[in-house]
């Protein structure tokens, strides 16, 4: 099995290093190529500095794709978790550094020029080669930059946001020429030019190699299909798919994946969802909520249906447990991964299930949830209700569990439960490698 | 914290790195694609006519240039070179006012000529640069017979483009 890879980090100290020698050959590139007349007078710095800015997002930007590109290897020893807080670090001071290179540069070359901003914009693009792709390339990019932000994400569909999200790498491809024919450190320099092209290249066959090709064929492979759809509760539904040598994918309760169901208007889009119960051979199985435009659609899922994967991801996984009290914190339908999570965890461990739901019947598997508390001996605590009743503070869950403090936490639900029992946990004097957390916006990559 | 501190090490072993082999050289826009000041700023001031001034640094310059170019024409020994004779074009090179492409007349191994075939002229005072600057390149190709050449002060991007479409052409003709 996987589960002792899992959570092993040493490898984001050797990612950590590999980065950071890419960014001090990019950084090189400029500091070789740029000259005394660069920065005499005041346009010419305001030029330079857009070009440093350029080297440096560019990078970000591609580092940032290749982070959530899915090589297994990079997975398992730094993390899927990390990698996708990594990519969002990244995110915005790519775009904060293309930016500025974009408004640099015209206002340095519009100095030179004496002329308006929006007249040197023009001139740039007609004159430049590639100028109009790089200028549609930012367009692309900013906007899946400010549909990112927090408060923009929230007003959309993870749909329309992942459509977007989809165009940095339209954008990334479409940049890239403009950066080789007129990129003065490019110019009359092979070999920057070599590395610039070395490492957009690598990157490509990277994604097209560990998003596309691997996925396609471990999907085919494993033959998954729909095999029943249920209906759980108001608004949720599990979705039960059938497969060939599922086992060998090394998935457990607490993990998820990029499930993508092949039927009309589906294909395009793939969704992240936690697997709601531990996998066998032959099964899998989801639940969803009716919160996306997709979730709204699974009804609508064919029995039969192929189903394209990626995965597993994850490391919300019983093997981080260190203690031998386990406390399980589930916010409405996310329950369903700590219900996968109970079937993982072994005899000796002593479990306390907090189930978080606004109304009654937001609790869903409820039966489930009993019958397998009952068979291992775990306690189930249903706490339905208003956040006022409910606090989730150290002091309240010890109500519930008198060994909170000398437990293993993990947690799943809207992102204020989460950030609620975190705290918690701190109060409670609960070191970080003990609070395993899997907020739902965590999934969206 | 820790990680932010391995990066930052990472960084600097890159720097460190291309430093240690080729350690940054500062200096006023050479033919080797260093320059980057839009080339029109000069243009009234300090422009092409000051030709001994740029003749008189050009093993400054010129010592930039190997570390890309493999510098084909010292290397060579004269016998061998010799005996080409003929014209060559070299490839277009872009630069930020248009394309360069140098074409080169050799004679007995010797470059007796040299042209713009083509040279930034999408706007006038590109254009009116170009026309200044070439006859300029032209001469100082013809001094060097190689791609030595300082370049045009107040045409750094035609200079440039100048030299990248010279290697080539050199490089076509095998000298």
């Amino acid at each position: 099995m996987s589960s002792q890879t899992i959570g092993r980090r040493s490898g984001a100290d050797w990612a950590s290093i590999v980065l950071g020698l890419g960014l001090g050959l990019t950084v090189a590139m400029f500091v070789e190529t740029t000259t005394r007349e660069d920065w005499s007078s005041v346009y010419a710095v305001v030029t330079s500095i857009s070009r440093i800015a350029a080297l440096v997002g560019s990078y970000f930007a591609l580092i940032g794709l290749v982070l959530v590109s899915r090589i297994s290897w990079v997975e398992k020893s730094v993390g899927h978790d990390r990698l996708v807080i990594w990519h969002r670090k990244l995110g915005p001071y790519s775009l904060y550094l293309i930016t500025a290179h974009v408004l640099f540069v015209i206002f340095g070359y519009a100095g030179v020029d004496q002329v308006p901003l929006a007249v040197e914009l023009w001139r740039m693009i007609l004159r430049f080669p590639w100028m109009l792709p790089a200028v549609i390339a930012f367009v692309f990019f900013a906007m899946a930059g400010v549909t990112s932000y927090k408060k923009a994400r929230a007003k959309m569909s993870y749909e329309t946001w992942w459509t977007i999200h989809l165009y940095t790498y339209l954008a990334i491809a479409l940049s890239f020429m403009h950066q080789i024919l007129t990129g003065t450190m490019f110019i009359g320099h092979p070999l920057n030019k070599a590395f610039w092209e070395f490492l957009y290249i690598y990157s490509a066959a990277i994604i097209i190699i560990w998003r596309f090709v691997i996925p396609t064929g471990r999907s085919l492979r494993h033959n998954l299909k729909i095999e029943k759809i249920v209906k759980e509760g108001p608004g949720v539904t599990s979705i039960i798919m059938k497969g060939r040598k599922l086992d060998k994918l090394g998935a457990q309760g607490g993990q998820f994946f990029g499930w993508r169901f092949m039927q009309k208007g589906q294909w395009w889009i793939s969704h992240p969802y936690s697997l709601s119960a531990a996998p066998t051979d032959k099964y899998m199985r989801v639940t969803v909520k009716e919160l996306g435009d997709h979730s709204k659609m699974v009804k609508n899922l064919k029995k039969g249906a192929r189903v394209f994967f990626e995965g597993p991801y994850g490391t919300f996984v019983a093997a981080k447990a260190s203690k031998g009290h386990i406390v399980l914190v589930g916010g409405g339908v996310g329950i369903t991964p700590l219900r996968a999570l109970l079937e993982e965890f072994d005899e000796s461990k002593s479990i306390d299930v907090l189930f978080r739901a606004s109304k009654e019947e937001d609790l869903v598997l409820r039966n489930e949830l009993d019958e397998l508390a009952d068979a291992r001996g775990a306690r189930v605590h249903y706490l339905v209700g208003s956040r006022k009743v409910h606090p989730m503070d150290a002091k309240y869950i010890r109500k519930y569990v008198p060994a909170f403090a000398d437990s293993d936490v993990y947690v799943c639900g809207p992102t204020p439960l989460v950030e609620a029992v975190r705290e918690a946990c701190r109060d409670a004097g609960i070191p970080k490698n003990r609070f395993h957390d899997e907020a739902f916006e965590f999934h969206s990559v | 914290m820790k990680r932010g501190l391995l990066i930052g090490v990472g960084t600097l072993g890159g720097l460190g790195a291309v430093f240690a082999i080729t350690p940054p050289q500062f200096g006023t826009s050479g033919p080797s694609g260093l320059s980057a000041l839009p080339g029109r700023a000069a243009t009234t001031s300090a422009p092409v006519a000051e030709p001994t001034k740029a003749a008189s640094a050009p093993t400054k310059a010129a010592s930039k240039p190997t570390k890309s170019s493999t510098a084909p024409v010292p290397a060579q020994t004269p016998t061998a070179s010799a005996r080409i004779t003929g014209t060559f074009d070299g490839n277009t090179s872009q630069t930020r006012w248009g394309p360069v492409q140098v074409r080169i007349v050799v004679k007995d191994g010797k470059i007796v000529g040299a042209s713009a075939l083509q040279s930034p002229n999408g706007d006038r005072r590109s254009a009116d640069i170009s026309r200044q600057a070439i006859p300029y390149l032209v001469q100082e190709t013809l001094a060097a017979q190689s791609d030595q050449i300082s370049g045009v002060s107040g045409a750094s991007y035609t200079s440039n483009g100048w030299f990248t479409s010279l290697q080539s052409a050199l490089k076509k003709a095998g000298l």
